[in-house]
């Protein structure tokens, strides 16, 4: 008899993590739990240094936990990376230079083909989605003849192109200009809600947080760990329109004071 | 700047970009000559240009053949050192101890000067060919070996962890990222490498009492002070480097067309 899927995708119980630096151990986390349903969007945000990059590396089985429990899928961290369970996108787009943007769009599909349990998407369906992004006449240009806000959207369609059910971005937009931000964070939103995957979302951008995400998961330092989860309750599909709005506005504050008490 | 005249100033930086060497090359030839006649210098001491010109216009196969033998020569060290430093690069950069090892031993042979253990490796392995690959190899190794571990090792971190998070093999970094990323610093090698491999393969014929090559066709100008053969095969020496580098250039530029050096300027 098959065991049905639980909704709890990702869970992280007791986490620590602790680095030796040149004036001793530092602990980057301590006691950390989180858990993250299945096609839930969460955002981690905090000040520099309160390990929330550090965590998304223990969930996608790239670093170890020294202390807790992480669990993806019910199974362990890294077995789940062998899986090709993550859509990695990291802070910078990481593209290989020398490749032109349909095959680095390709590149997570094609290394260790076959260990997926999932579907990935075609050659054909990856060129749809890079159209759908807006880089249809960009097919065979190679990254230095694109502009940031291309080379990240690049990025976005590689991580969505493997059809990984769990997508772990790491302050993906953290580099580029507001006006293109604003706009990637919808293109983010348009391209997930096909999909239906399970996005952990590392941001400095409290904003970003907010209209982006089901929870934001706040974070403070020194050690790092989670001092609040707010819950946001704007409908989907999001907008534009609704960071006028008087909720935004509440959630925004909300995790503000939250972000303020955890640094004093 | 209209599209016309976008077009018409390129087609210029084009022509000026060929020219330029031409131009210099002409003038550098020029002011021999003229240095040559001005103060009557004998043809013994410094044939002019022309002169020299003339001279391997009439014996063209006596350079042609001498300049095939030592481009062969050079052409064989200058693969051999680049697979060899290129595999001895992969194992210094998967291991920091093997780096900190090998490092030493390839700066070793790079600082003693090759002039002065040539004579040593033709008594070990013997007169002919051997002496000569052997010494070419080694001046063209360490180009090769120092710009294929900084190649391989300076990858972009954030590449690599991308790669991790889909548990790519090491097998499959080194294709997929670290081999292609190296490429510009070993063509960078390569273009050094070129001159040391004229020099390992001259320096070999020297010392290995071949037959031909134009390193034997100097030595004999030499020891007859037959100026214009000396100065001829001098001269085919730098013709055949210009082309192995132009020739290298248009590799580089179909193989790189991806990386920021190829950008016009």
């Amino acid at each position: 008899m098959s065991v049905p899927p639980t909704s709890t995708l990702v869970r992280c119980r007791g986490v620590g993590k602790a680095f030796a630096g040149r004036s001793g151990t530092v602990s980057a986390l301590a006691g950390v739990d989180l858990e993250v349903e299945r096609g839930e969007f969460v955002s981690l945000i905090g000040p520099s240094g309160c390990g929330k990059s550090t965590l998304l590396r223990i969930v996608g089985g790239l670093v170890p936990a020294d202390e807790g429990e992480v669990l993806v899928d019910g199974g362990d961290p890294r077995a789940a990376r062998t899986g090709k369970q993550f859509g990695w996108v990291p802070q910078t787009p990481a593209l290989l230079p020398w490749s032109t943007v349909r095959r680095n769009a390709r590149l997570l599909t094609k290394v260790n083909r076959g260990r997926e349990a999932h579907a990935v998407l075609g050659e054909d369906e990856t060129v749809d989605l890079l159209r759908q992004v807006g880089l249809g006449d960009f097919l065979d240009a190679y990254p230095r003849e694109l502009s940031g806000g291309m080379q990240q959207r690049v990025a976005l369609v590689r991580a969505f192109a493997l059809g990984a059910p769990i997508l772990l971005m790491d302050e993906p937009f953290a580099a580029l200009d507001e006006i293109t931000r604003d706009e990637m964070r919808y293109l983010l939103l348009r391209l997930w809600e096909h999909t239906g995957a399970t996005v952990l979302f590392v941001t400095h951008s409290l904003a970003e947080a907010v209209i982006l995400s089901d929870r934001v998961a706040v974070m403070a330092a020194r050690p790092g760990r989670i001092v609040d989860v707010e819950e946001v309750h704007l409908p989907r599909p999001r907008s534009t329109d609704q960071e006028d709005s008087v909720e935004f506005l509440h959630h925004v504050h909300r995790v503000r004071r939250v972000l303020q008490e955890g640094m004093s | 700047m209209n599209s016309v005249g976008a077009r018409t100033a390129a087609r210029t930086s084009a022509v000026l970009r060929w020219l330029a060497p031409v131009v210099g090359i002409a003038a550098f030839l020029g002011v021999w000559e003229l240095f040559v006649r001005v103060f009557d210098i004998p043809e013994f001491e410094l044939p002019a240009p022309s002169a020299i010109l003339a001279n391997m216009r009439d014996d063209p196969g006596f350079y042609l053949r001498n300049t095939w033998v030592t481009f062969r020569e050079a052409a064989l060290g200058f693969t051999v050192a680049a697979v060899l430093a290129l595999v001895v690069a992969t194992v210094a950069a998967a291991s920091p101890f093997l780096e900190r090892a090998l490092e030493p031993l390839v700066v070793l042979f790079q600082v003693t000067p090759i002039i002065a253990y040539a004579p040593a490796i033709v008594l070990w392995v013997g007169t002919g060919f051997r002496p000569i690959l052997i010494i070419t190899v080694i001046v063209c190794f360490a180009p090769f070996f120092f710009n294929g571990v900084t190649g391989l090792l300076s990858v972009d971190p954030a590449a690599l962890e991308l790669l991790r998070s889909v548990d790519a093999s090491p097998r499959e970094v080194f294709w997929r990222l670290r081999l292609p990323n190296a490429l510009p610093y070993l063509f960078a090698a390569a273009r050094i490498a070129v001159g040391l491999a004229l020099v390992g393969a001259v320096l070999g014929e020297f010392f290995a009492l071949v037959p031909s090559g134009l390193g034997v066709a100097i030595k004999k100008a030499q020891a007859f002070t037959d100026t214009l053969q000396l100065w001829g095969s001098i001269f085919s020496l730098a013709l055949l480097g210009s082309v192995i580098i132009l020739l290298l250039g248009v590799l580089e530029r179909n193989l790189l067309r991806w990386h920021a050096s190829q950008t016009l300027r």
